[in-house]
């Protein structure tokens, strides 16, 4: 493709913007390794005066994080492994099938998107209060097991793009619709499963509103609502709080640098396809 | 074996049944509960619309519900116009041929990577009056001393240039992420028919032209796109406003977006009735919204493009 080429002036202003986008997570990293009396004493000091490496221990050490991190880990798992079963099963049965009355359940998928989370909040939370799901973070994975309308368009979208005759071939070998589903739509479908998983990942890791409203119980907070509690009992510590948000962040930069595409891929479509 | 016409619903049932549990059903009993005085402890006791009359009010005096359906607006209608053109601008700029292209997207992308939780500690931090790099920045320009999050100066009317607030703050925090948007146009710039600019050229277009009649037009339907989604998400937004307050809307209630305000009443004040009446209301605002961008986009939206 020939694209315009670039304004003499393209790059000192792209350089430009990139350093403010950039500045502040710089600063962040550099300030999480400073000596606590510098950030007092002179907060603008570029550099760190002294590489404080010891920050990090000491905020891990100041709250549970093993434990934070393994009851964000086991919420994120479940809800990868909920979201990939219920989303592709319902993407194949609005996609791979033909039924009465596809179309105008798939118009209802695509209307659970528009609809703001607070009109169902409460009548959830009590519903889910009264089968003994509060307090326990299958309060927040087993709704991933009842879909997402995100997810299941994504995926419907991708699986609407594997030729007929494939399916066709193979229920003429005597597959069932399920061996078809297994065996043959979702090994065609890998990148389009990994954005979901991916994607929810992120989304139940970044949670924060899930467990505020369903845990009670410090021993089952994830890392996302624990920095929450660590963050109001050490306001005045900023070289912790900083190392403690640098090290919730970096395993999110890592995966994202790691599956760069799939994340933009996954983006782009979110849009276009609009 | 199950009978072919069942396979699709069957199929669907997990979500069949999420939609009946989890939307139909809150969906449905919210509604109800709008029109009752719940608090938990009793059933139920319908009220007819006192919970309704009880939002005009605060509304008409300026009351709580007022003062965050003010500051819900003043967010929504600021960030996503904003983030749409940072998102743009800086889109088009990537689109242009520069080397390092790559280098720049991950770098602009990284911000929106960065979760919400760990981005709250990090602005709160950088615009601390006392001795936040941005305040010192802007002290170097010569401003006064904006409070951002930590004090009222939206109560000086009307504020002067430099003198931020909890709100502006949060709508700086929503266009620091804005290259989850530029991804979008990005992706959308690349699919415009390269004729498109060859016609433009031979017709005498220079880039200015070529910007303003090829590529904003055919980057209409996801720019329209992301303003119906961009509103929907940022009247919701919940975890930054809950985080940068402590969870209050203070100081001064300048923080006390909508989704904070019935957080609040549904879960400290037990007010079930009119945390549900001030849900209904605001999805009944946003579907009105909605429906008058739909009716303005046949105006300014193009969708002769390649892209539905």
């Amino acid at each position: 493709m020939s694209r315009p080429n670039a304004h003499p002036l393209a790059h000192p202003v792209l350089l430009a913007a990139t350093a403010l986008f950039a500045f502040p997570l710089v600063w962040m990293v550099l300030s999480s390794l400073k000596p606590a009396s510098q950030l007092t004493e002179n907060p603008y000091a570029f550099w760190p005066h002294r590489w404080e490496w010891a920050n990090y221990p000491q905020a891990l050490s100041a709250m549970p994080y093993a434990r934070y991190l393994r009851n964000s880990l086991v919420l994120c798992i479940g809800s990868v492994a909920g979201s990939l079963f219920s989303c592709s099963v319902a993407a194949y049965g609005f996609s791979r099938l033909r039924w009465r009355g596809r179309d105008v359940v798939f118009g209802m998928v695509i209307a659970t998107m528009l609809l703001p989370w607070h009109v169902t909040m409460i009548p959830r939370f009590l519903l889910l209060r009264e089968v003994g799901l509060y307090n326990s973070l299958a309060a927040l994975i087993v709704p991933t097991f009842l879909g997402d309308a995100f997810f299941i368009f994504l995926l419907r979208q991708f699986f609407l793009t594997i030729p007929d005759d494939i399916s066709e071939a193979a229920r003429l070998d005597g597959l069932g619709e399920w061996g078809i589903f297994t065996r043959i739509i979702l090994p065609l479908s890998k990148p389009a499963l990994a954005t979901v998983a991916l994607f929810q990942f992120i989304a139940s890791w970044n949670d924060f509103n899930g467990p505020l409203l369903y845990l009670s119980d410090p021993q089952k907070f994830p890392l996302a609502y624990g920095l929450e509690q660590f963050v109001s009992s050490y306001s005045d510590q900023t070289h912790l709080l900083l190392a403690a948000a640098v090290l919730f962040t970096l395993p999110m930069v890592v995966l994202f640098l790691l599956a760069q595409r799939t994340f933009l891929k996954g983006i782009a479509t979110t849009g276009i396809k609009g | 074996m199950v009978r072919r016409e069942f396979l699709g619903p069957l199929f669907i049932s997990p979500w069949l049944l999420g939609f009946l549990l989890l939307v139909v059903y809150p969906f449905a009993a919210s509604l109800y509960w709008s029109f009752c005085q719940y608090d938990l402890f009793s059933p139920p006791r319908p009220v007819g619309l006192a919970n309704y009359q009880r939002l005009a009010h605060e509304v008409a005096t300026g009351g709580r519900f007022g003062q965050a359906l003010w500051n819900t607006g003043y967010y929504a209608l600021l960030s996503v116009p904003l983030s749409i053109a940072v998102g743009v601008t800086l889109a088009v700029m990537l689109s242009w041929k520069v080397r390092g292209q790559s280098f720049y997207r991950t770098l602009f992308f990284l911000p929106s990577v960065v979760p919400v939780v760990a981005a709250s500690v990090l602005w709160l931090w950088l615009l601390d009056p006392r001795d936040g790099m941005v305040a010192s920045c802007l002290a170097a320009l010569g401003a006064t001393n904006s409070l951002w999050f930590k004090g009222a100066t939206e109560a000086v009317v009307p504020p002067g240039w430099f003198d931020f607030g909890s709100k502006d703050a949060l709508i700086l925090m929503a266009v620091w992420a804005a290259g989850n948007m530029m991804v979008i146009y990005l992706a959308a710039i690349g699919d415009i028919p390269t004729q498109l600019y060859e016609a433009a050229e031979l017709d005498g277009a220079g880039p200015g032209r070529r910007l303003l009649h090829v590529t904003l037009p055919m980057l209409s339907p996801v720019i329209f796109f992301n303003l119906v989604m961009g509103l929907i998400q940022s009247v919701q937004a919940f975890t930054q406003v809950y985080l940068v307050s402590e969870g209050t809307g203070e100081p001064a209630g300048w923080s006390l977006m909508l989704s904070l305000h019935l957080f609040l009443a549904a879960f400290q004040d037990l007010d079930m009735g009119y945390a549900s009446a001030m849900a209904w209301l605001l999805f009944v605002v946003l579907l009105a919204a909605t429906i008058v961008l739909f009716r303005t986009a046949r105006h300014w939206v193009h969708y002769q493009g390649v892209m539905r």
